[in-house]
């Protein structure tokens, strides 16, 4: 499993390439600025096992889990969160 | 009148034949005479060409028997996403089926929901009894589009699962390499989708053109473009990896998926279907992520 600062930096990059002119910090409201639409969560959720070594179980997530980086750090951090 | 209720006027009399067709191709998904057990090592359950490790290095790793033992994993975790597919593409359905402006239109849409629910049948029979489901990794919360988008990206979004999972299908109902099961399997989803994909592929044309010019073109073209690498993405499952004995099947996975070997055969898969949705404007580019 990456480390929570690797984790952080692997999901300014993956937004990143998704903001295109917009400006975003770690607590953006990254779907309600449209940065990210549902098309990417696959993408998101496989991006975030592979950072953390666990699998991810999509029948559990809640929409309010990718609302930000921080919150995908709080929701998706380590093995077990 | 929805854009998809004019789409779908133009190909009734495709409709109307398929239907016909699927009534004489009724088939009963529960007189199957599935065997006791299955011998993973010794039998081919997938094409190894089909094989989402072939080409790369550690297809070369494996010797006969683990390549053999992939290959029913890889068979298990397709099927699965057929599964998941299909309960999408079911809902999607379910959801048209008898809706005000539609309800003209409703016969084929209940042969298509009749048959891909056989397919899970079948696709949940194999993985219960010899292996498992594969948890689904892809997820749509709803998104608040215009009705007309949201049926447009529906039946584009099936019809390009479709077109992937079938030349699977294709080719694998014709390997004669593989254990009679999983060729019974793919061949009847085959004969199936061939009549979806004729009605997919018209519909599609003909919704992009009833809709035409789309305000929302870019978003949808985006989407799309998505759509084709999320797809593309579940062919490499490091929950199958695993369950082969294979370390570190994340890693593994990312190693494949970019593998050139990996890259050209998912560009060949996709060929036909991307010559479809360009020949109707729908896309005027391949996919950036998805090859």
């Amino acid at each position: 499993m990456r480390s929570e600062p690797e984790i952080r930096s692997a999901l300014r990059t993956y937004v990143s390439r998704h903001a295109g002119d917009v400006a975003f910090t770690d607590q953006t409201a990254l779907f309600s600025v449209r940065v990210l639409r549902s098309i990417h969560l696959p993408e998101l959720i496989m991006l975030l096992e592979r950072l953390r070594g666990a699998p991810i179980d999509v029948e559990q997530l809640r929409i309010g889990d990718f609302d930000s980086i921080d919150a995908m750090l709080t929701r998706f951090g380590g093995p077990h969160a | 009148m929805s854009v998809l209720a004019a789409a779908l006027a133009e190909v009734a009399p495709t409709a109307d034949r398929l239907s016909r067709l699927s009534q004489r191709a009724y088939q009963n998904p529960y007189a199957v005479d599935w065997p006791s057990t299955v011998e993973p090592e010794a039998d081919w359950f997938g094409s190894p060409e089909y094989v989402s490790l072939f080409g790369t290095p550690a297809w070369s790793e494996l010797d006969e028997k683990g390549r053999r033992r992939l290959a029913f994993h890889e068979a298990a975790g397709f099927y699965s996403l057929n599964i998941h597919g299909e309960k999408s593409l079911m809902q999607g359905l379910a959801a048209r089926l008898y809706r005000s402006d539609l309800t003209e239109f409703t016969g084929y849409l209940h042969h298509f929901l009749d048959e891909e629910n056989k397919h899970s049948v079948y696709f949940g029979g194999f993985c219960t009894r010899y292996a498992r489901v594969h948890r689904a990794r892809q997820l749509a919360f709803t998104a608040d589009r215009p009705r007309d988008v949201a049926d447009f990206l529906f039946f584009a979004q099936t019809m390009i699962f479709e077109e992937i999972v079938d030349h699977y299908n294709r080719v694998q109902a014709r390997d004669r390499r593989l254990h009679p099961l999983a060729r019974f399997i793919n061949d009847s989803h085959h004969r199936d989708e061939a009549r979806h994909l004729a009605f997919g592929r018209q519909l599609v044309g003909a919704l992009w053109a009833a809709g035409a010019p789309w305000p929302q073109e870019a978003e949808i073209r985006a989407d799309l473009d998505r759509f084709f690498t999320i797809t593309w993405r579940d062919f490499y499952h490091p929950d199958v990896y695993a369950d082969a004995g294979i370390a570190d099947p994340w890693e593994v996975a990312d190693a494949a998926w970019s593998a050139p070997a990996q890259r050209a055969h998912r560009r060949r898969v996709s060929d036909k279907c991307l010559r479809v949705l360009t020949a109707a404007g729908v896309l005027t580019e391949e996919p950036t992520d998805a090859f």
